[in-house]
This record gives C-alpha cells, sequence and structure tokens, in this order.
C-alpha cells in the first residue's frame, strides 16, 4: 500500500467518522429501531467508485469497528452485518451502473444495508417478529440512500478523476 | 383519542403504581446462576444488597476456595478455629437437621462425595475398602461447636472435614429473604440455581407458581410434575438427576447416604420440600432423598414444620397433606398421585 | 445484465419505496392476538405479564451483558420504556405498545418487548 493510497484511505475513513459521529446527535423525527439517514454512506459510495472495493472494504470496516467505538451498546454486530450486506451488494452493482448512476449504488445499499442489519437483529433478539419494522425501514430507507449516493454522484463530478 | 388514551393511562400511572419498582439480577455464585428479582421502592438498592450478601456468603462457605472459612476448618489439623456469625448459624442449623434425620443428612461427608470424584467431575466408583476408610470418619455429631459472648469456635477431630454443599444455597436464600424483609420488601423471587425463595406474594397480589421439574425429563424445563402456590416461602428439589455420572450402565448420583457411602437409592427420584426456612428445605430435601418414601413420610408426621412432594421412581407421587391445595398437578402427567395425610 | 436507463432505476426502486410503505401501512394497522407482553433480554426471554389481568402498573429494569439497562414498565393494558440508558433511546421514544404487533426494541441492550397471545406467566419459577 502507497502512502498515498493509506493517506487517501484514512482521510475518507476520518470523513466518514466524523458523518457517522455528527449524524448520531441528530435526532429522528420518529422512533423506528435501526433507522438512521446513513449519510456516511456518502464517504462508501464514492470510494467504490473512485478507489474500487478494495479500498472501499478498508475504509467501510474500519468506520464500522471505530464507529462502534462512539455509539455504545453492543450495536457492533447489527453494523456489521448490515455494512458487509451493503457492501456486496454494491460490488456486484457497480459494473452496471454508469457515473450518472452512483444514486442507484446508494439507494440498493440501503435497501441490502437494512436486509443484513434486520437478520443479524432477528438472529440475535431471537425476535422473528423485529421483520415487521422491514417495509418501513425499507419506504425511507431508498430515498434517504438515493441521496446519500446522489451526494456522492455529485461529489464525484466534481472532484472528477482527482482523487483526494 | 389515541393521544387522550394515553394521557389518561400515563395519569392513572402515576397516581396508582409509581411507589413500587422492580429490579432484577442475574448472578454467578455458588457454582450456579442466580436470577433476584425483587419488587419495592428501592430495588435496586435491594437487589444490590442480596447481591453483596450472596457473594460474601460465597467466599465464607464455599469447600473450594482457599480464602473460605470451610476451607480453614478443612485445613486445622484439629485445632479450633474462629468462625463468622454465618457459619457458626449454618453449623448449628445442619447440626441439628443431623440430629433431628438420625444422620440422613450429615455434612462431615466431604470426603466421601471427593472419593466420587463430585468436587471436580472426575468421576469414579471408590472401592468398598476405600469407602469404608472413609466412612470412620464421617461423623457430624463429632464437631462442636462453641458459641460464646463474642463470637464463635468450631473445632473438627482430624480426618474430618465440613461440607455446606447440601445447605449453602438454602440458607443464602433464607438470609437474603431476612435482609430484604427487614428493609420493607413486600414482593421478591429469588431463583438461586434450582432452589426457590419467595417474599411475600407477587405484585399483583397472587401467589407466586412454582414448577417442579419432572425427574424423567431433567433437560426439558418446561417439563413439569405440577405447580406450587407459594406466599413468603422456600422450596427446594433435591432430585438423582441433578448432578451423576454413568459407568457400566449404572448411574452413580450426588446424593451420598451416610450410612453406606454410596449414591442414596431409595426408590425416590425427587424430593422437594416446602418450609418457612430455606435451610430447612435444602437439608431436609437431601435427608428425605436418603430416607426413602415411607421413613420420609414418618419423618413429617413426626417432626412437621415442612410440606414435602416426592416422587418414586416407579411414577407415584405423594404429596403431604398442607400442599394438597397449593399442588396442582400438569395438565398431561404419567404420574399417580397420592396425599400423605398426617 | 447490462447498464439501465435512469429512468429503469427510477421506476424500480420507486415501485419497491411505495410497495414497502404499502405493506408497512397494513402492518402497522394490524393488532396482535393477545394482551400478554413478553420480554427478552439477549435472546431469553426474562417475563411474561398478561396486561388484561393487570390492576396496577410496576417496573422492572433489565440490565443486558453490556451493561445497558432499560426500566421497562407494565400498566393496565399497555406497556412501554419508561427510561433506558442507552445511546439512541429508540426504545423509550417507541412509547406505550398495546395492541400492535410491532414490538419495542432496544438494538443496543438487545431488548425487545412483544405483545402475544401466549399464557400469561403461569409459572414465576422452577424448584429442579
Amino acid at each position: 500500500m502507497t502512502t498515498k493510497r493509506l493517506t487517501t484511505c484514512a482521510l475518507l475513513t476520518a470523513i466518514a467518522l466524523t458523518i457517522f459521529v455528527a449524524e448520531a446527535q441528530i435526532p429522528l423525527p420518529f422512533p423506528m429501531p435501526g433507522m438512521k439517514l446513513g449519510l456516511a454512506n456518502v464517504v462508501t459510495v464514492y470510494a467504490m467508485f473512485a478507489l474500487g472495493p478494495k479500498d472501499t472494504f478498508l475504509i467501510l470496516l474500519s468506520r464500522i469497528l471505530l464507529g462502534s467505538l462512539f455509539a455504545g451498546g453492543s450495536t457492533l454486530f447489527y453494523s456489521l452485518a448490515g455494512g458487509l450486506c451493503c457492501y456486496l451488494s454494491m460490488v456486484l452493482l457497480r459494473r452496471f451502473l454508469s457515473p450518472k448512476q452512483l444514486w442507484v449504488c446508494g439507494a440498493v445499499g440501503a435497501i441490502f444495508h437494512n436486509l443484513g442489519q434486520m437478520g443479524a437483529a432477528i438472529l440475535i433478539a431471537r425476535t422473528p417478529q423485529l421483520i415487521y419494522y422491514l417495509p418501513v425501514l425499507l419506504a425511507l430507507g431508498i430515498p434517504a440512500g438515493g441521496f446519500t449516493g446522489l451526494a456522492a454522484q455529485l461529489l464525484k463530478e466534481r472532484l472528477g478523476d482527482r482523487v483526494p | 383519542m389515541k393521544r387522550a388514551l394515553f394521557g389518561g393511562l400515563a395519569l392513572a400511572l402515576l397516581l396508582t403504581g409509581c411507589g413500587t419498582q422492580s429490579s432484577e439480577a442475574q448472578i454467578f455464585a455458588m457454582n450456579t446462576f442466580m436470577t433476584l428479582t425483587v419488587h419495592s421502592p428501592h430495588a435496586r438498592e435491594d437487589v444490590k444488597a442480596a447481591t453483596a450478601l450472596i457473594n460474601q456468603l460465597d467466599r465464607e462457605l464455599s469447600v473450594t476456595r482457599p480464602e473460605s472459612e470451610v476451607w480453614a476448618l478443612n485445613h486445622a489439623d484439629g485445632n479450633p478455629v474462629e468462625v463468622s456469625s454465618d457459619t457458626a448459624a449454618l453449623l448449628k442449623a445442619a447440626l441439628e437437621l443431623g440430629e433431628k434425620t438420625s444422620g440422613a443428612l450429615d455434612v462431615t461427608l466431604y470426603p466421601v462425595v471427593k472419593a466420587w470424584g463430585f468436587t471436580t467431575d472426575e468421576h469414579q466408583v471408590p472401592g468398598e475398602e476405600t469407602l469404608s476408610a472413609l466412612l470412620e470418619g464421617v461423623d457430624y455429631s463429632a464437631v462442636s461447636l462453641i458459641e460464646g459472648e463474642d463470637g464463635a469456635a468450631v473445632t473438627l477431630p482430624q480426618g474430618i472435614e465440613l461440607d455446606f454443599g447440601a445447605l449453602a444455597k438454602g440458607y443464602a436464600g433464607e438470609v437474603c429473604a431476612d435482609l430484604l424483609r427487614d428493609s420493607g420488601v413486600t414482593s421478591a423471587l429469588l431463583r438461586l440455581g434450582g432452589n426457590i425463595q419467595t417474599i411475600g406474594a407477587r405484585p399483583d397480589g397472587k401467589p407466586w407458581m412454582i414448577g417442579v421439574q419432572d425427574p424423567s425429563r431433567p433437560d426439558d424445563p418446561d417439563a413439569v410434575l405440577g405447580s406450587l402456590a407459594i406466599v413468603d416461602q422456600a422450596a427446594v428439589t433435591s432430585g438423582g438427576y441433578q448432578r451423576y455420572f454413568e459407568q457400566g450402565g449404572v448411574r452413580y448420583w450426588h446424593i451420598i447416604d451416610p450410612s453406606t457411602g454410596s449414591p442414596a437409592r431409595s426408590g425416590l427420584s425427587s424430593v422437594t420440600i416446602v418450609a418457612d426456612s430455606g435451610t430447612l428445605c435444602d437439608g431436609l430435601s437431601t435427608a428425605l432423598f436418603v430416607m426413602g418414601r415411607e421413613k420420609a413420610l414418618d419423618f413429617w408426621r413426626q417432626e412437621g414444620g415442612f410440606e414435602a412432594v416426592l416422587v418414586e421412581d416407579s411414577g407415584e407421587v405423594w404429596i403431604t397433606a398442607g400442599l394438597s391445595e397449593a399442588f396442582t398437578p400438569a395438565g398431561e402427567s404419567t404420574y399417580t398421585l397420592h396425599i400423605a395425610e398426617a | 445484465m447490462k447498464q439501465r436507463s435512469n429512468r429503469f432505476w427510477l421506476w424500480l426502486l420507486g415501485a419497491l419505496m411505495v410497495l414497502s410503505g404499502a405493506i408497512a401501512f397494513w402492518v402497522f394497522t394490524r393488532t396482535a392476538a393477545g394482551t400478554t407482553a413478553v420480554v427478552t433480554l439477549d435472546g431469553r426471554e426474562v417475563c411474561r405479564v398478561d396486561l388484561a389481568t393487570l390492576t396496577e402498573g410496576y417496573t422492572v429494569s433489565y440490565t443486558g451483558e453490556g451493561g445497558i439497562t432499560n426500566v421497562v414498565e407494565f400498566a393496565p393494558g399497555g406497556v412501554r420504556v419508561r427510561e433506558a440508558d442507552c445511546p439512541d433511546q429508540v426504545c423509550v421514544r417507541q412509547g406505550w405498545i398495546k395492541t400492535g404487533v410491532a414490538p419495542i426494541v432496544c438494538l443496543p441492550n438487545r431488548l425487545t418487548i412483544k405483545i402475544t397471545d401466549g399464557q400469561p406467566g403461569q409459572l414465576d419459577g422452577l424448584v429442579r
């Protein structure tokens, strides 16, 4: 790993972590377990298209591990399950998307993040009834993911091929 | 509409149920999992105090911890040892129970239990000679407890070793119940491993409903023989299914008959005792298991002060008369129920 | 699969969103088949209370393996998390549940409360 790559990854991780911590301070409009804006995904989507899957994986994993230190409680497993599902869906999807379609990546990533997180929560809490929250999470997560993806798309357009 | 409903509900709560709080703690002590549930205006502090007391008793009464009083006694080479009030009180109760049950409960059985490997899980069947040699040293009446103004001293003759394993949990439940009652708790349920200690009734005023494990299906917590309605009392079960090993197709369990030094084969598969005192419950569940059904019921008729559920290997269940209303048999059961009259 | 137009994705994701929304609406207007509140902590059932027969409210605190505590309040006809020291407070803000199928969840403490038709706590304990 070159110093430049390391620096880029570290910088993006720091940005993602900052967004993650800041977002945790925003109160949710209504209480829904597992619901959040997912703004930190701007970095994930951007990195997926600007740097490729390998670096994105490192950034995402670092962000989740470090983020769980800030979040408190035993939330690491949910985030890991959600994050990995989201990541895999993005890796599979990215080839079929043009540079004008990063918003799709954000929305689909949000869907799979919710699916992974929900699966982990049902397994850990052994409460299958949690699935009742999935439709709401998806209905709200798709537009929220679409917008974070769009933010990443606009960012990529501004920066062009210049990697920070 | 909904909001008004909830508002009303919240207001009703403020007016009625706010005084009581409930708190629950799960701890591991005395080699078992315990759940302490307390309902009172200061439940958190109560649970903390009870937890601390149990941990303290565990330290004092453990036979395997080198810092315990029991350890000190067992390693005193015949010299007198000063003991805490808890150890003295429990030893006193143990010796009295030994006397009452004609030695069916003997706290000096420890060397024999060790020889069977129940203390280390390295199970083995000791030889006849080993056992008879070890039984020489089993004699609760040789233990001397001298209680003075400023403390108590215990002397164990050389070769005699104490073990409160059959009593410690019952005692812990009892003194915790006393502690909680003293601090004003009127409703609490202490689950100490398989022992139950209740204080008062449930928060809704109904008796605690305590299931009795079906000894033929020990691994299924839903398999109950029936349930006991209990208020402010303790309940303890002893059964051959609790700890055992198998060798050569024979099952050897941890309840040892002090007269033979071998697992008690009295025809009983489990004994459940209900009484005010948890120590009595714990000690008698073991002693009556050793006695067998007939002797156990005779003992109940003579001594009284407790009630019992006896389950025989043959599938007969005997309930002492005092439990006839408190005991509800399980819906589907292969057992035949008998009520033992006084 | 080849690259698709923006319009394709918009329709696909829009349809998914509308479908999810419809299902969500259906879910949240359903009522549970009973009146028994069941609390699970770390995947283990710790409490079962029949809210219909309750005459007086009371609270129970549950502390999970992570050291977080939820104070659960049972009342005639409803159950809620009254207070909690979890970071997100989602469980507290979910308020009372009475008949809904969606459970109260505290993800950080792995605590859930649901309403079921299960037999209300017949046994408080087991001697064994």
